[in-house]
């Protein structure tokens, strides 16, 4: 049997993507910044940069560190705005012919159905991922009323939040866990049972790196988000975790540098993946990591990407 | 803006700790503008990641060079660089520096180069692009102030005398020129012309540019207000991507049609206007 053309097509929720390579939120802009670099009609898809209700200025500097095979960041959310966006960005994104998911964070479950209800009218916009795991913005009296330092902490919350949009958009719902959890397994099911079509994960780590002769963190915020190849391992058991306890697709973020990485999390269960930080370093990223999933399915004659997913031995 | 494997032409050390880097690109280099910079990547490993943004020193037809100051991981391992290896570059990035040359024609104005440590080399291919093609009387009307800790570390001071612009030393040992800081030489060289009868009209036509430390470019943004003088300083900020989307070189910057908000130092910098940036 000869493969000449492996089929990569990946149904998550509503949303057929062509393959399974995705551009991560907060890591790929509104996508226009890439397009002297990357050929972007070639994506899977592309997330955008979280949109909130209201534009965000986004944190103090410093906002960056680099860690050994990683970055700490403390961007704080900085965005448009939901309203700017469909004016400004969205126009351009549509044009690329790729499923654009609308990455979005409410400061409430109310807020959250807003964003989500003043963007779900607008053209363009196939689905929407919910940030309930950015490490790097406070809640407010939210944290101080149940010390709860972001949504993705406790099932109770992702509960809420997927199944207030859930009742607000026919289109696909992803919820976007984080990884400072004790089990990862009862989050992802939190999402699948209130109605999510998919769960992505991970977010960075909160992480800290210490300016020592200052004996202060490095970055405004003390803490940031660690993400890059340093934290793929984690990522990759927490997606086998999460892949083995719901029906729902799993889509594998973090420290995705090429294709074999990809493929381990394609391995792990994840239905697709998404490439963040590796974007930094090789805006071409992407479309690098596809050519190599394809070679290694014509090379181990697997005619589907479908094929692949959790078909780890173990 | 380009994404090449660029083949190393040279690599050569200019003073203690500091190289000299000259990578071959044609496309880079005939669209680099001073104060742009290129981000490289110092190895094909994942520690260090993340590309090391550096201004141009110099661009030709054919090539382009950066001058680097060896301070950790990804430094060591571009000077360990030589001739025939091949690194990846993304270029030119950033807005670079407002050419007032012409105010030097038509106004007789002066132009005040002032660089600190490794904040010189995007001045030199200032100074350079200023000079090109033009008189040693021209060149006379550029001032670099340069600033090091001491003689041996001051950059490019022979490269500047070349070009014909006057210079000016200001060393922290006093090993070269002034003993202190270079922005104290700038302060006293516009002092004079305020307090001259007959030079005080020279001050319309000055133009301040800084690149180094950020106290000196601090002390450089007091003393273009004070005498109102137009200043640009190119600003050094941790970077992640270089291309706007990381969103991590951050500076806090107003202006009256968007009030204060965060720029990025890739994409809307490094050159700012000294009234422009905000401190935090």
């Amino acid at each position: 049997m000869v493969v000449k053309k492996p089929n990569l097509e990946t149904q998550i929720g509503r949303i057929k993507f062509k393959n399974p390579v995705l551009a991560a939120s907060g890591t790929f802009g509104y996508a226009r910044e890439f397009e002297k670099l990357t050929d972007l009609r070639r994506l899977g898809g592309i997330v955008t940069k979280t949109l909130t209700l209201k534009p965000r200025l986004g944190n103090a500097p410093t906002r960056i560190v680099e860690t050994p095979s990683g970055m700490l960041n403390a961007i704080g959310l900085q965005n448009v705005g939901a309203e700017r966006f469909i004016g400004e960005k969205l126009p351009y994104l549509r044009k690329l012919g790729v499923p654009i998911v609308a990455s979005v964070m409410g400061y409430s479950v109310e807020e959250f159905v807003s964003v989500v209800e003043v963007l779900d009218s607008a053209k363009g916009i196939d689905g929407f991922e919910l940030n309930l795991s950015c490490p790097n913005v406070s809640y407010g009296s939210r944290s101080k009323d149940g010390g709860v330092r972001m949504f993705a902490h406790e099932e109770r919350l992702v509960a809420q939040v997927v199944r207030a949009v859930r009742k607000t958009t026919g289109k696909t719902v992803i919820a976007k866990l984080g990884p400072d959890v004790s089990d990862i397994g009862k989050m992802a099911r939190a999402a699948e049972d209130a109605g999510a079509d998919a769960v992505s994960l991970i977010n960075t780590l909160v992480a800290m790196v210490i300016d020592v002769k200052k004996r202060r963190p490095v970055l405004a915020n003390k803490t940031g988000g660690l993400s890059g190849p340093c934290i793929r391992p984690i990522a990759v058991r927490m997606v086998w975790e999460a892949a083995q306890r719901v029906s729902i697709p799993v889509i594998g973020i973090g420290g995705i540098m090429n294709a074999h990485d990809a493929l381990e999390f394609l391995i792990a269960g994840a239905s697709a993946i998404q490439v963040g930080t590796a974007g930094f370093v090789n805006p071409n990223a992407c479309v690098e990591i596809l050519e190599g999933i394809k070679r290694f399915m014509l090379d181990e004659k697997i005619r589907s990407a479908a094929e692949l997913v959790g078909i780890l031995n173990a | 803006m380009y994404r090449e494997r660029c083949l190393v032409k040279d690599n050569k050390k200019v003073a203690p700790g500091h190289y000299r880097l000259t990578l071959v690109s044609s496309r880079i280099a005939k669209a680099a503008r001073p104060g742009q910079f290129v981000q490289i990547l110092c190895s094909d490993s994942c520690d260090p990641l993340l590309p090391r943004p550096f201004s141009f020193l110099t661009a030709t037809a054919r090539d382009f060079s950066v001058l680097y100051h060896v301070v950790g991981k990804g430094t060591h391992l571009l000077s360990q660089a030589k001739a025939g290896d091949s690194l990846w570059v993304l270029g030119p990035l950033g807005n670079g520096f407002t050419d007032r040359g012409s105010w030097i024609v038509d106004r007789g104005s002066k132009i005040l180069l002032v660089g600190g440590g490794v904040g010189i080399p995007p001045l030199y291919h200032l100074a350079q692009a200023l000079t090109r093609g033009k008189s040693k009387g021209f060149a006379r009307n550029i001032s670099v102030f340069l600033g090091a800790r001491s003689k041996a570390f001051l950059l490019c001071e022979k490269d500047f005398k070349k070009l014909g612009v006057r210079t000016y030393a200001a060393t922290d040992d006093g090993s070269k020129g002034r003993r202190g800081l270079v922005t104290e030489a700038v302060g006293e060289f516009l002092e004079r012309i305020a307090h001259s009868a007959e030079r005080r009209a020279e001050m319309e036509g000055i133009a301040l540019y800084g690149c180094g430390p950020t106290p000196m470019l601090k002390a450089l943004s007091v003393i273009s207000k004070k005498h109102e003088v137009p200043c640009e300083i190119s600003v050094e900020v941790p970077m992640a991507c270089g291309f706007g989307v990381c969103l991590g070189c951050a500076v806090k910057v107003a202006d009256a049609r968007q009030g204060v908000r965060y720029a990025m130092a890739c994409t809307e910098g490094p050159v700012f206007g000294a009234d422009q940036i905000v401190g935090e």
